[in-house]
């Protein structure tokens, strides 16, 4: 019962009495200085370098504000700015132009097989939008594209192409197509929570149903559409894997692109590379900044698979029809494009045509067994994703806990440090871990650490918000009660709070784990021959010609991806149902008024 | 002296000042009711209390321990006290028996003794049936009586219990207060209650402390509260109570608008000072204009009916006094007014008491 004041609560000595064992316990100590450390090397370090390497000169290494000088002074430097805005700004326009509309047909409508639309549109949200890039090359390469094949063979040899996907506009639609799944998921979320109450009330005060979506419906779900809309903006922004496919090719550099021409350079101009990153951190901080003032803390939107129970606006003669537009979606980001892939990584040589002695799974084989690099890459990005999702979520849940608890004074800083990277761009992050780990006295260069770290920085802000969302819904009272009882901190956190976000910290891994398994862009400057991940092997094969290698990967990382998003939900209601309630059907004793539960 | 002495007891957030300096003592394996309306500092007394926050100012001693001061807490594993909370706080992922073990298990106790309390403390709330029930198949007084023994399992020398009863439906509320009073009984334990439910209070507890707005109202036994009451506050707050406004005439005496009223002045206030004539509706006595009472010992008071409710056991009278006062009168059922007569009312002296307003 701890160390006992002899103190008389009467003598004057008591009056400034101190209860012996106030002191902060180790454990305590060790907790909070991991997580702070952490953080620094996570998050405070890369961004530090950044900034500090954009004041100096790669030659000379002296301070100067010439990097900066040179991004306004040059037309090189600032055309690609010029070029990431347009890119993001129709990136958005499609996303919403499209989007929106999606998303209330599957919400609101009768549309036939919502649920297979909800799916398919999924299921474009965790294709990564390089791979989908290397589909469309196969489909709308000038000369070599099916598409392009199919017109000529219905108009002539001697016309054009039809479709150029080495082009601003089909980067843009890559860009586009790929970017439609977080304005719907935005919005159909948005109209799935709203109250059917609220239409309903509309419609007893004698409101139509259009008056009522125009005056009810629409205004509720503006926030998240103008929020989506910002979204979309800095996916369009910062994306660097469509860009590298489908515009560096042609020549049309954009912000992300150039940043890679820069560490490709002799001697690379890594300085003027972290200066050139200030813009485009400039640019998402804001708009983060306004979707927060948006969205309030709501800043992720979980995925549901829910569908609302409540009336639906019947389409009528226009059910038909409206499903055939909405199936345009899932047909040119996931059919078309899976379809190429699938058939050019089953051919021995794509050269060869179409044949039966030409199908072969010889690539797959060959990536899973035959080659030691393609071998380790896939090792490699299981391994680091594994490690990399489950350091972050361990990090992002203690932060959440310290933070939803406030069990410290100046707990929210924690929480803000934790945030940051969710305005660093992947292309940043990876010039950050560059800049601050290749370097005396921590040179993680070409050690599995250096990916694994960066991995998990960048989806911090997940992993942390994810957490703190769980921690909402457990009451404090939940913890008091066991520290009551005589539980510290620590134990109360493992025996209690953990065991009660169970199914929810399992769903926060898949969450973390699957964007990172398809991360392109943070690895792109920390790799190295034994460190590539199955991302870089694609990004840096395609240049090769090897065209049925890179399609056999790609349908390897899609079906690991696919089948980790089936498994996340089925595994984690497992883990949640356990906790709740055991089946009564077991033996249990005869109860005196039991409540029906 | 052993048991719990709060001293001087400050709590500030920010601005607000939710406790001003409170001294109460609880003296060993007595009961004591924290009653006040929400807002009154009650909780924040209870969370001071189990060590989940630091007082401002001021100190909290059980028996000769320090448990906290503005310039340090014990943490709440340490203090050897017990909470019940209002909404149960039962682990929905462990078994009726395992959120019972669980401070046993943290005490590191030898299997069989854990075994041993265990049994023991289910069998005092009777829960030996649904041990191995998870929460989620409990009903809400099961869940209640699980918090009990959880907190009861450890031997605490402390119980708090936060509103316990708040969630429970009336009939259910009821009958759990007999059981926790049976329980303490049984097992003799320092206890503070929370509620800001008066019956409750008047049945379990030893000791009633009526607070308001942070400032301990009155601490007394409960008949001391109800037939004693401090100030009008308490009065009015602790059953149905008439309470006219006026001003001090000294000597035992108020003027209530155009009538001087005489009553036993508990106040403690100057001539002119505001106090309240405060009078139980059940002592005041109603006759129609007709009757010719005797008053003698009584306050005579005069008024129209504003609307009469049969309660069965009693009629609910309001009279209607003039500028604004109203009084209201529980009378036997046989006797009836009908809206807009008019009544004279008296007012036992004996049971009139002349109050101050709240501290």
């Amino acid at each position: 019962m701890g160390v006992i004041s002899t103190d008389s609560p009467d003598s004057a000595a008591a009056a400034t009495a101190r209860p012996a064992m106030a002191r902060v316990p180790l454990a305590r100590t060790v907790v909070f200085g991991a997580v702070a450390l952490l953080l620094f090397l996570l998050v405070v370090l890369p961004f530090g370098w950044v900034l500090n390497n954009s004041f100096h000169d790669d030659i000379t290494g002296a301070w100067t504000l010439g990097n900066y000088t040179r991004i306004f002074q040059s037309v090189d430097l600032l055309e690609p700015l010029f070029n990431s805005l347009l890119l993001a700004v129709a990136t958005a326009v499609i996303a919403v132009g499209i989007g929106v509309p999606l998303a209330w047909l599957v919400s609101r409508t009768d549309l036939p097989f919502r649920r297979t639309i909800r799916v398919l549109t999924m299921t474009a949200f965790v294709t990564p939008s390089f791979i989908g890039a290397t589909g469309w090359i196969l489909l709308a390469a000038p000369n070599s594209g099916w598409l392009n094949a199919l017109w000529r063979s219905l108009a002539g040899a001697e016309a054009g192409p039809l479709l150029n996907i080495y082009s601003m506009t089909g980067a843009i639609f890559i860009c586009g197509i790929y970017t439609v799944p977080y304005s719907f998921t935005m919005v159909s979320s948005a109209l799935d929570e709203m109250a059917v109450e609220l239409e309903d009330a509309a419609a007893t005060l004698g409101s139509g149903t259009l008056r009522t979506m125009l005056s009810i419906t629409i205004p509720l779900v503006t926030p998240a559409v103008i929020a989506s809309f910002i979204l979309s903006f800095i996916q369009g922004l910062t994306l660097f894997g469509v860009p590298a496919f489908l515009l560096t090719p042609t020549g049309i550099p954009v912000v992300t692109t150039k940043l890679a021409e820069f560490y490709q350079l002799f001697p690379p101009e890594i300085y003027m590379a972290a200066a050139y990153c200030m813009p485009l951190l400039l640019v998402t901080a804001m708009l983060f900044w306004m979707r927060r003032r948006i969205l309030g803390r709501k800043q992720f939107i979980t995925i549901s698979g829910k569908s609302r129970a409540g009336r639906r606006i019947a389409l009528g003669a226009a059910r038909w029809p409206a499903f055939g537009a909405a199936l345009l979606l899932p047909l040119v980001s996931v059919f078309l494009p899976y379809a190429a892939l699938l058939l050019v990584s089953l051919t021995r040589a794509w050269g060869q045509g179409l044949s039966w002695e030409n199908l072969s799974l010889h690539w797959y084989w060959w990536a899973l067994f035959g080659n030691s690099e393609t071998h380790t890459a896939i090792v490699n990005s299981l391994l680091f994703s594994t490690f990399a999702a489950t350091l972050c979520v361990m990090l992002g849940t203690v932060v959440a806990y310290i933070v939803e608890r406030r069990m410290v004074f100046g707990a929210s800083l924690f929480g803000a440090v934790t945030t940051v990277p969710i305005i660093i761009p992947g292309i940043v992050m990876s010039v950050g871990f560059f800049a601050a780990y290749t370097r005396a006295p921590l040179n993680l260069y070409g050690t599995p650490l250096l990916l694994v770290a960066a991995f998990a920085a960048t989806f911090l802000p997940i992993a942390y918000a994810h957490g703190g969302s769980i921690l909402k819904g457990i009451g404090p009272e939940l913890e008091r009660a066991a520290r009551s009882l005589g539980a510290g901190e620590g134990r109360t956190f493992l025996s209690i709070t953990i065991p009660l976000m169970g199914g929810g910290l399992l769903s926060g891994w898949f969450l973390v784990f699957i964007p990172i398994i398809r991360e392109l862009s943070v690895a792109v400057f920390l790799i190295t021959p034994k460190t590539n991940v199955m991302t870089t092997l694609i990004y840096n094969a395609k240049d090769g010609g090897n065209y049925e290698a890179v399609c056999a990967m790609s349908v390897l990382l899609l079906l690991i991806t696919l089948a980790l998003v089936a498994a996340a939900g089925p595994l984690t209601r497992l883990t949640t149902v356990r906790r709740t309630s055991r089946k009564s059907g077991r033996k249990t004793a005869p109860a005196e008024g039991v409540l029906p539960t | 002296m052993s048991g719990i002495r709060i001293k001087n007891l400050r709590k500030s957030f920010g601005t607000y000042t939710a406790l001003h300096g409170i001294d109460l003592q609880v003296p060993n394996g007595t009961l004591l009711a924290l009653l006040g309306p929400s807002g009154c500092g009650k909780s924040t007394t209870l969370q001071l209390l189990a060590g989940f926050e630091a007082p401002t100012e001021g100190e909290i001693w059980a028996d000769d321990v320090l448990l906290s001061s503005a310039r340090g807490v014990l943490p709440p594993e340490k203090r050897g006290i017990s909470l019940v909370f209002q909404n149960y706080a039962v682990w929905p992922h462990k078994t009726v028996a395992e959120n019972v073990a669980f401070g046993l298990a943290i005490r590191r106790l030898p299997k069989a003794e854990i075994a041993e309390r265990l049994d023991r403390t289910l069998r005092t709330v009777r829960l030996e049936a649904l041990r191995d029930r998870y929460p989620s198949e409990l009903s809400g007084g099961q869940q209640q009586r699980v918090a009990l023994a959880r907190a009861l399992a450890v031997e605490p020398r402390i119980l708090l219990l936060d509103e316990p009863l708040s969630n429970l439906d009336a009939h259910l509320r009821e009958e759990m207060r007999f059981e926790i009073r049976q329980v303490h009984d049984l097992l003799g334990l320092t206890t503070v209650y929370v509620t800001h439910d008066q019956s409750e209070a008047l049945v379990t507890a030893d000791r009633i402390a009526v607070m308001k707005s942070g400032h301990l109202q009155q601490l007394g036994s409960p008949e001391d509260i109800f037939e004693r009451p401090s100030n009008a506050f308490v009065a009015t707050f602790i059953g149905a109570n008439n309470e006219l406004a006026g001003t001090s005439e000294g000597n035992g005496a108020i003027r209530v608008g155009g009538h001087v009223l005489t009553a036993p002045d508990r106040s403690g206030a100057a001539h002119g000072g505001t106090v309240s004539l405060c009078v139980r509706p059940s002592q005041v006595r109603l006759f129609g204009a007709d009757q010719a009472p005797d008053a003698e010992g009584c306050n005579v008071l005069s008024g129209t009916v504003q609307r009469s409710a049969y309660l069965g056991e009693y009629r609910d009278v309001l009279v209607d006094l003039g500028s604004g006062r109203t009084l209201r009168a529980f009378i036997p059922p046989a006797q009836s007014f009908a809206p807009g007569s008019v009544v004279t009312a008296l007012l036992p002296i004996g049971s009139c008491q002349i109050l101050g307003p709240a501290a």
